[in-house]
């Protein structure tokens, strides 16, 4: 490493360009772990050997690629399935009104590749589900920035199962990022060994849901008039035609009919932003609070790859609309976590539920969610989702109560296709 | 801006492709589009505050672009950047908001402004190559151009010249220092005062159930719950059953509201026995809401200390609408039911159409009723120059009403009661963390080298003895701000970058509560915390 003086051995690099950073690689804080090697032993890890997997290249990804860019990170992949709108451009940065319509991984990386020099960013636009252990085993760090709870789970999920005891290489520490208005979250995951992103399920905010006896017989609120357009009157009209919440025209079509409702209820209120708001329940998103939230995953994710600074332990809250306020905790791991756990889970039931019943509670209870679950035991098949003609055969269980099915004390597996894991469920009734 | 003219073309034709009837009714247009998801937050009121605010910037440093970025982005009207110095290979570095080695050599304040202006068309930049040093000993009215002034690690004696200046005038523009080196941080706003109508606070306001106006207390009254078919019964709100209930309880309890725990657990049996099925959800939601027929409708506590703030006692014409419609407000109070204007915002809550929306009209025209006689009460000199949007604005969020005093740039450190008081159990991480920040500029100023012996040295010399700091804490502190003193981290200027400029948002837009005093930041141990508030 005679040519790096800054530690960097790349030729596009300049004399001077890590100044800033090179000041916390080449001498350890007073918190610093007696294991950090200072010097140029850690920076050839960070800029020429380790590989980082961003998910999402939307209002976090773009600052987090920004943020790795300049960090020195030099091998970075990203995934994204969207393409650019209008209302992405108040907040993610790389991208210019040209861009609209094009694929957010490939505009994001063309633009930092440009801006930072010595630096490959790898696109690929399309799912995460798309990609195999085999892809995922490549990286050292995998950072997240989604939107979706689904696709945390996923993720979060396959992480998990990649681990293997015996090669410690498999472990690959998850750094995932959250924002909503003024608020956010940060955290660090280490499969197996810390909370995972599934023992945390419960502290997501309950969606508002509307009683669908509400909206058919007495709406009060405006959002009332507008979930009745969409849930009862669109499929009653346009049959099995698909609404598609990102054409203007049907958000139209939904507002002038949720404003006729509220009208004959003289119900004030219903505007166009409120309609797209709730059909598309659109969470607000400012610059400002994902640049806070990015910095922090980043931030993790530099610290875990230099050792520079202990990470996070392992949970960062913030809650910007009265000051600055932030909360750093250590979520617990979950015994009973259906991915990280082992333990089966227990739950107590009517002896007169149903499985129809027992599936609602599946879809509901905060710390499962599991959407469409199938279920079985050892030695029957309770009720299947899919494939269709399996799904048939099962369909007539749904009536029966539960305990004519599965013994009391009795064990009952649950699976999603939506996710790469299966919860084991002990069954009593009362 | 050279680049406006071309790139509003541009999204001239996105929008049009996407949107095949751009002008029908209420459907947004391009520029609502576009900021969708932050007018969400702040709505338009707050989005035109933003787009008339003028903000100075000294410096491009790292943080200073992030800062800015994060202003552009929403919308501000106008950015200067006020630097002398060339882009120098460490710049180029650690800046997202320069171009590599192209940028090196050429005026740091040309290239962030071209860079960063690029992220948003409507907003106007400017880079000023003048020394800030100089502009400050000549021209210190320059500064007066703007609404913000934000400072990231400028030479300790020009901050303090500076802070000093704007200062001197109430008037003058807010500023914002902020100091890094390294994994820790801290940002400070100098204001004088703010007011804030639209806290966004999560208290809700009082529905008046102890003090039902006459019209929902004759509904109420008008009820007959015997004579309802069981589908009606089920469907009388919540409210309405509250004021019936309260006023049969009142009958037999000297004309009190249910007072002791086992009054109010018997009040609550009563509203049981109301139910004809177990499963009425009107009759549940009104057991849970049980505590708003006694608990007396006041002037909350954090309202009637404003009507002791300054800006009421020394009340002139000339001071701000705000502290004329808190005048306004103190008057109305003082006059029965004692209570602030009644909202029209009505919650859900269990019902049927019909019933919901004749409570909600009762509400609202009581609310009219009562904006009016507020109205009435603002001084004669001012009602003509204040809008009706504001005083709307006021009453309807007259519940949650926030004034805020600031302090000057530095007072805190010369304070040693203050100081002393800070502290306590591991509260002292944050102010150890500050005064590090406050050592590092003295010994700037005195040309010292920032050694952690020196650094200490420094924080004894400021704190004095009154002020207990655990060795372990102010090691952690202080060896972290030596071991990176002049380091402008990627990651933290991020993260300052969203903070400050969330910061300035809340200032511009009066809307939200800023942070008071120093807000600390620790990138190791991932905490912050405020200092002297």
């Amino acid at each position: 490493m005679s040519v790096a003086v800054n530690g960097n051995a790349s030729s596009s690099g300049w004399q001077g360009q890590y100044y800033h950073i090179d000041q916390v690689l080449d001498r350890p804080g007073p918190r610093t772990d007696p294991s950090f090697l200072a010097g140029d032993g850690v920076k050839d890890f960070l800029r020429n050997q380790c590989k980082i997997l961003v998910i999402g290249a939307g209002g976090l990804g773009c600052e987090i690629l920004a943020n790795l860019a300049l960090s020195g990170f030099k091998d970075i992949h990203v995934i994204d399935m969207d393409t650019i709108d209008i209302s992405n451009l108040n907040r993610q940065f790389l991208f210019r009104p040209k861009d609209v319509g094009n694929p957010k991984a490939t505009v994001a990386a063309e633009f930092v590749m440009n801006r930072v020099p010595g630096v490959k960013v790898t696109p690929y636009y399309g799912k995460i589900q798309d990609k195999d252990e085999d892809y995922y085993m490549q990286f050292n760090l995998v950072i997240c920035g989604l939107d979706s709870v689904e696709a945390r789970r996923w993720i979060n999920a396959t992480l998990v199962n990649m681990v293997d005891p015996e090669n410690p290489e498999s472990l690959k520490p998850l750094i995932d990022g959250g924002t909503e208005g003024f608020k956010g979250q940060a955290r660090v995951i280490l499969p197996t060994i810390t909370s995972c992103y599934e023992c945390s399920l419960d502290m997501l905010n309950k969606q508002t849901a509307f009683p669908i006896c509400t909206i058919a017989n007495t709406p009060r609120l405006p959002e009332h008039c507008i979930e009745w357009a969409s849930v009862l009157e669109w499929p009653r009209v346009f049959k099995d035609k698909k609404m598609d919440t990102d054409d203007p025209e049907h958000i139209n079509w939904l507002y002038n009919t949720a404003s006729k409702r509220a009208k004959e209820f003289n119900i004030e209120g219903v505007t166009w932003s409120l309609t797209q708001g709730v059909v598309k329940n659109i969470i607000p998103a400012i610059a400002s609070t994902n640049a806070i939230i990015a910095a922090s995953c980043c931030n993790e994710a530099f610290k875990i790859a230099t050792s520079s600074a202990a990470y996070l332990n392992n949970y960062f809250m913030l809650i910007g609309t009265e000051g600055v306020y932030s909360y750093t905790f250590e979520h617990e791991k979950r015994d009973d976590c259906p991915v990280c756990g082992g333990q089966t889970m227990d739950i107590t039931i009517s002896r007169d539920w149903t499985v129809d019943r027992l599936i609602e509670m599946l879809v509901e209870r905060q710390d499962i969610q599991i959407k469409k679950p199938s279920l079985s035991t050892p030695t029957k098949q309770i009720y299947f989702q899919a494939p269709p003609q399996l799904e048939e055969a099962t369909r007539p269980n749904l009536e029966k109560k539960l305990s004519e099915l599965v013994d009391d004390g009795g064990e009952m597996t649950v699976t999603a296709t939506s996710l790469p894991f299966s919860l084991s469920i002990r069954v009593k009734y009362t | 801006m050279s680049a406006a003219a071309s790139e509003s073309q541009d999204i001239e034709t996105v929008t049009t492709a996407v949107s095949t009837n751009p002008g029908r009714r209420g459907q947004p247009d391009n520029k609502t589009r576009r900021y969708d998801r932050q007018l969400r937050l702040w709505a338009a009121t707050g989005q035109a505050a933003l787009e008339s605010s003028r903000i100075l910037v000294i410096g491009a440093s790292a943080t200073s672009t992030s800062i800015l970025k994060n202003l552009v982005l929403p919308g501000i009207g106008h950015f200067t950047i006020l630097d002398h110095h060339s882009v120098t290979p460490e710049d180029a570095g650690n800046n997202f908001f320069l171009e590599g080695p192209k940028s090196i050599g050429k005026r740091r304040a040309d290239e962030a402004v071209r860079l960063l202006a690029e992220l948003n068309d409507s907003v106007e930049g400017r880079a000023d190559h003048r020394n800030v040093e100089e502009v400050l000993n000549s021209n210190p009215q320059y500064f007066l151009e703007f609404n913000v002034v934000i400072a990231h690690n400028m030479q300790p004696a020009l901050v303090d010249k500076l802070a000093k200046y704007l200062w001197s005038e109430p008037s003058h523009p807010i500023m914002m220092v902020v100091r890094s080196a390294g994994f820790v941080s801290e940002f400070f706003i100098q204001f004088h005062e703010h007011s804030i109508i639209e806290s966004h606070s999560e208290t809700t306001p009082s529905l008046r159930i102890d003090k039902p106006f006459p019209e929902l207390h004759a509904h109420a009254m008008s009820i007959d719950f015997e004579k309802m078919d069981p589908t009606e019964h089920a469907h009388v709100p919540y409210v309405v059953i509250l004021v019936s209930a309260l006023e049969d309880w009142k009958k037999s309890h000297g004309g009190n509201p249910p007072k002791t725990y086992a009054e109010k657990q018997q009040f609550k049996k009563r509203i049981q026995g109301m139910r004809r099925k177990p499963d009425e959800e009107n009759f549940e939601e009104a057991e849970a809401q049980a505590y708003r027929a006694w608990t007396e409708t006041t002037v909350p506590s954090e309202i009637s200390a404003l009507f002791k703030d300054s800006g009421l006692s020394s009340l002139t014409p000339s001071s701000p609408p705000f502290f004329q419609l808190l005048s306004a407000l103190q008057k109305f109070t003082q006059e029965s039911p004692h209570t602030l204007p009644l909202t029209s915002t009505l919650p859900d809550m269990r019902s049927d159409t019909k019933s919901y929306i004749h409570l909600q009209t009762l509400y609202k025209r009581q609310a009219e009723e009562e904006k009016a006689k507020f109205k009435s009460l603002i001084s004669e000199d001012v009602r003509e120059t204040i809008g009706d949007e504001m005083i709307d604005l006021f009453v309807k969020n007259a519940h949650a009403l926030v004034v805020m005093r600031g302090r000057e740039w530095g007072s805190f450190d010369q304070d040693r009661a203050a100081l002393a008081m800070d502290p306590s159990g591991k509260e002292t991480a944050k102010l150890a963390t500050h005064l590090a920040f406050s050592a590092l500029s003295s010994l700037t100023l005195q040309h010292q080298t920032p050694t952690v012996a020196a650094l200490k040295a420094e924080v004894e010399r400021i704190a004095g003895t009154d002020v207990e700091l655990p060795e372990e804490q102010l090691d952690a502190a202080v060896g972290e701000v030596a071991r990176a003193p002049t380091a402008d981290l990627p990651n933290m200027a991020a993260f300052l970058g969203g903070m400050v400029a969330q910061e300035t948002i809340k200032m511009i837009t009066r809307q939200y509560v800023p942070q008071k005093g120093y807000l600390v930041i620790d990138m190791v141990d991932m905490w912050t915390g405020a200092v002297g508030a």
